[in-house]
Order: C-alpha cells, then structure tokens, then sequence
C-alpha cells in the first residue's frame, strides 16, 4: 500500500511542477504507480498478474526478474528450445534500411518499462536474461575466445544501453572472481627483493 | 513515524556496513601456517632452487598455452633445420622464464621514521604533503617517498603509502589502485577456492600484492592449505607457482599428500626430491646428496626433457634405433628410467618408514602398486626386446 502511495504523491508532485504538460504526466503517472505496484508484488507472490483485466502484456517489462531465476532458465529445457546450442545473439538480424547497417545500434530497447521496438536486442527481447555479474554463463557468451574481449555490439547487435550494462557486470564479474581471465605476466627483479649478496652471487 | 523508520534503516544499513568490515577482514586475516623465521635463505639456496625447479617439470603445451590477451597473433616461417633447431633452444630458456617462482621473503614491518619535526609548520595545510622521487629508471624499492603531516613532522612514508605512490606513478599492469572484491570477501574467496581456480588467485595476488605484504602470505597460505585438502596438484604442476607450495608444504611438514600424488602420478624423482627438500629444511641428519646426484645421472634435467622431445621432429623413421625407440614409447620407460626408479624406491621407503612420514598406511600402499606395475613393465619391455632381437644390456 506505501508505494502505491508514494507513486501517487510522486506523480501529484510531478503535476503540480509542470502543470503545461498536464495529459503527459498523467500517462507517465499512471505508469509509474502499475510499476511500484509491481515492484511490491514481486518478492512476494510470482504467479500474481498484476494486469488483471486483460492477458499479460508481452511488451511489458516493469516486473524484475531476480537473477537466480535468469540462472536456473539458462540452464533449463526451455532456454534450449529457444536458443539450441547457439549463443543469445547469433540469429538475432538487426533491422535497417539500405546494404549496410548503422554504425551504431539503437540507444535503447525498453521505454518506461516497455519494449519501444519491433525489433530488440537480444538481451531486451527475452526478460529472463538478466545481466548480473553472477550470471557468468550469459556473460561468457559475450566474450571472444581468441582476445578475451567483450565482443562488439556491431557483432552482437545489443543496444547501447544493454551493452553498456554488459560492460559493467563483466568487470563486475572479473573483479569477483566469478569470471577468470589471462593476468599479466608479472617479472621479478629478484635483487629487489634479496639484497645485495644474492645479486653477487648470481 | 516516517523519521523513526528511517532511523533504523540508517541503523540497519550501518550494521550491515559493519558486517562488510568485519567479513572483509577475514581473508587477509593471518593464517594458523606462517613462516615463523625468515625463509628466504633457504628459499634462494642454489640446491633448493634446483630441486624446486625439477619438481615444477616443464611442459610446453602448458606454459605456452593459448592466452586471451588482445595480441595473440601468431606467425609462419620456413625454417631450416638448424634455425629451427636454435629456435626450440630460445623457446625452451623463454619458458624457463615464464617459469620465474614468486620470491618468498619475511613480512616487512612497518617502521615510522621521523627526519624532522617542525612544529612551527603545524596547522600550514590541512592536507598531508607527499613528495615522490620520480626519477626515470629508479628500482621500486629504492625510491623515496617522504610525507609532511599536518602537524608538522616529516618522516618516511609508510609501505603502504610507498606501494600508493609506485602506483600512481609507475603503474604496474593489472594491479588495482583498490583491494579486488575477491580478496576483500571472504565468501567470494573461498567460493574461488571451491571451484578449484587456484593458478587465476595465485596469478592475481602475484599482480595485486607485493612478496613482503602479509596479505600475500595469507591468502598464499590459504590457497595452498585447500590444495592440500582438494589434492589438485596438477593444477599448478608446471606453472611458477608450484616450487612456493613445495616450500611451503615442506616448511610446514605437510609433505604428505603431495607426495602420494607425485608417486600415483609415477613422478618417482620428483618424489625423491621432495623429501630430499623436507630433509633439508629440517635440518634431519639423512644422507640424501648420494641419491641425488646418482638420480640426476640418470634424469635429464625438466629443459633437456622439453628440448628433446621438440627434437624428436628431427628424427627420421629410418633410423637405427628406430625400434628401440619403438618399445621405450610404447612402454613409457627407457632402461634408464627403471634402474632410477629402483634407487627412488628405496630412497621413498626409507622415508615412509622413518617418523617424519604421517600418512605411512596410504603411502605403502601407493609404492606396493607402483611396483606391481612397474614389475610388469619391466617384463612387458625385457619380453619385447627379446622378441625384436635388440640387444639386451
């Protein structure tokens, strides 16, 4: 019940700031109390719809999904169907006009809390995969072989944004532990460390 | 109401804030196996040096393995025979390099020293002043960091601040300005340990800590305390860090289980040695050179082994001893090998008899094994020589 009235006051206060824009707000109003809504939902009960007058909304992306739910989907039947052995982004084709794509892909897939596009990135386009620095399997698939790199979303086709979330949660990972990389070869001076007799005698 | 909740928020938050610094804590907290004298002696002596070398091996594929750094290109050339010949040289002496062992050296303790005190200066700047020496080409060690309190007084900085400092100006690739999360938590830690990435925590804390920081002889400590639970010794073998955990299991008279794995794994030598080097660290009055040195007759050297077998592109099929060669791979053992392993034997049973083995029951039992099969071998390859009409020696 608190949040539903905090959306509430947050949107009054939204309306009372800029009162030209009265019909926008009270779009954006009505938005953000369904998502508080659904926020307070969500640790409680999953099996709950919150849109209880109509069949799920498939755009609809205001209910978080914890990423131990994103772990056990990746390793279950139903990912498999989907994707096969294949990575998330190897058949995803990005949209566009002409021979050649854009240089760089679209800024973002989901627009408060929905999915703007006909067309998104492979990560916005299943809400199962979530991006988390725990989530090493989905990581891994996004990270070359050869150079160890986080690969290009000209290869990938992610959204700038997902990418940079990708970005963030790979560092994340490696600074962890949870994923490992080639460390630097460190060389030692040992004389630094031994003394002078030691330099002598080698 | 409002106000009350947040309180205990804060409240709640500075208590987990609190629990963050207690757990952080943990994994540099010193170990129960410390060096308790100065190991470094011992550790550059030439022989244990040696011996700790031969223990390490060389494997090629394995130094050499496929890294994902940016650059990993490679290059084809035709070559003659002698190029390539000193080429598997260089490459040979290069991974002797890759191999360089960490040094071990005691924990450095912090000494404040103070050069001047200044009390007409107190109050000047409210900030601490320090002044870097930043010469071009200066050692890391000889560099000279002095810091002006604010209160005054000029000193010496600390190791901490010197280890800042070099940092900031000589930065050293990989290390982190900050402590990585996976030393600072203890659960992210062990979660590593677990998972058995013993040589990524080890590569990581070589970059990260310098040699005479307690937290590298802690979380060395600790990694090498799990390797001696989980038995993976295989998994350091041939990188630069399995000569430190052999000094350290022999330090610490926990040679036991490595020792069981290097005889289940035919490393008979090996196993030699590394007795050879518990003996010598204790000090135990067992006359171990003899062995040794008939041993080293026998064994080539890790080098020599690696160079060979590169070598053995050169031979031709048509050779003289191509079927003597034939049976020694086929066996896995040359002449040579089982006349070593006879004196290792006796050398190992020796030292399970004595007191200073702990695991005696599973120990025997590996050698009665290892014997069996070798009796086998030997008879299989006397049986074989016999029946190609190869001289028998």
């Amino acid at each position: 019940m608190l949040p539903i009235a905090r959306g509430i006051y947050g949107g009054l206060v939204n309306i009372t700031r800029n009162s030209r824009g009265a019909l926008h707000t009270a779009s954006a109003f009505r938005c953000k109390a369904e998502t508080s809504t659904a926020d307070a939902e969500s640790p409680e009960a999953d099996g709950e719809d919150n849109s209880s007058s109509s069949a799920p909304d498939p755009k609809d992306r205001s209910k978080v999904i914890p990423v131990e739910t994103s772990m056990r989907y990746l390793k279950s039947a139903a990912y498999k169907q989907t994707y096969g052995e294949d990575f998330v982004w190897t058949q995803y084709r990005r949209n566009h006009k002409g021979m050649y794509a854009p240089r760089k892909t679209r800024k973002t897939c989901i627009r408060q809390n929905r999915i703007s596009t006909g067309n998104p990135c492979p990560i916005c386009r299943d809400e199962y995969l979530v991006l988390d620095y725990r989530n090493t399997e989905l990581l891994e698939q996004f990270i070359s072989p050869h150079s160890g790199d986080v690969l290009s979303y000209s290869k990938t086709g992610l959204c700038q944004k997902t990418h940079l979330r990708l970005m963030v949660a790979v560092q994340q990972a490696r600074d962890s532990g949870y994923l490992t990389y080639d460390v630097p070869f460190r060389e030692y001076d040992y004389s630094e460390y031994y003394g002078q007799e030691q330099k002598q005698k080698a | 109401m409002h106000l009350l909740k947040h309180l205990r928020q804060l409240n709640g938050l500075q208590g987990l804030r609190q629990a963050i610094r207690q757990v952080s804590s943990a994994p540099t907290k010193p170990s129960a196996l410390q060096y308790e004298r100065d190991p470094q002696p011992l550790f550059t002596d030439a022989e244990t040096q040696r011996l700790l070398q031969s223990m390490t091996q060389l494997n090629l594929d394995r130094v050499y393995r496929k890294r994902t750094v940016p650059d990993n290109s490679s290059e084809t050339k035709f070559m003659t025979n002698e190029q390539l010949d000193s080429e598997f040289q260089d490459m040979v002496v290069r991974a002797q390099h890759m191999l360089q062992m960490p040094p071990i050296v005691e924990i450095k303790k912090d000494v404040q020293r103070v050069i001047a005190k200044d009390p007409a200066l107190k109050d000047f700047a409210s900030t601490k002043y320090v002044f870097t020496d930043i010469t071009f080409g200066r050692r890391q060690s000889e560099r000279k960091v002095f810091v002006r309190e604010t209160d005054g007084t000029l000193e010496y900085a600390n190791l901490d601040t010197i280890k800042r400092m070099n940092q900031l100006y000589f930065p050293l690739e990989g290390r982190q300005s900050y402590i990585p999360r996976m030393f600072a938590l203890e659960e992210l830690l062990s979660k590593c340990l677990t998972e058995h990435k013993y040589e990524f925590i080890l590569d990581r804390l070589l970059v990260q800590y310098e040699p005479h920081e307690p937290e590298f002889h802690n979380i060395s400590a600790r990694v090498f305390e799990h390797l001696n639970e989980s038995k993976q010794f295989d998994l350091l073998r041939s990188t630069r860090h399995f000569g430190p955990m052999a000094f350290f299991y022999a330090w610490h008279r926990c040679i036991d289980d490595l020792l069981y794995d290097m005889i289940r794994r035919d490393y008979l030598h090996n196993a030699v040695e590394l007795i050879a080097l518990s003996y010598k660290v204790h000090q135990i009055p067992v006359e171990y050179e003899a062995t040794l040195t008939e041993l080293d007759k026998l064994h080539p050297t890790p080098s020599q082994k690696a160079l060979a077998e590169l070598r053995s592109v050169f031979r031709r099929p048509e050779d003289q001893q191509g079927i003597e060669q034939e049976i020694n791979t086929a066996i896995g053992k040359t002449e040579q090998d089982f006349a070593a392993d006879e004196i290792s034997l006796k050398f190992i049973e020796q030292y399970i008899a004595s007191e200073h083995s702990l695991k005696k029951v599973q120990l025997e039992l590996a050698v009665q094994t290892l014997k069996e099969v070798n009796r086998e071998k030997l008879l299989l390859f006397q049986g074989l020589k016999k029946a190609h009409g190869v001289q028998a020696s």
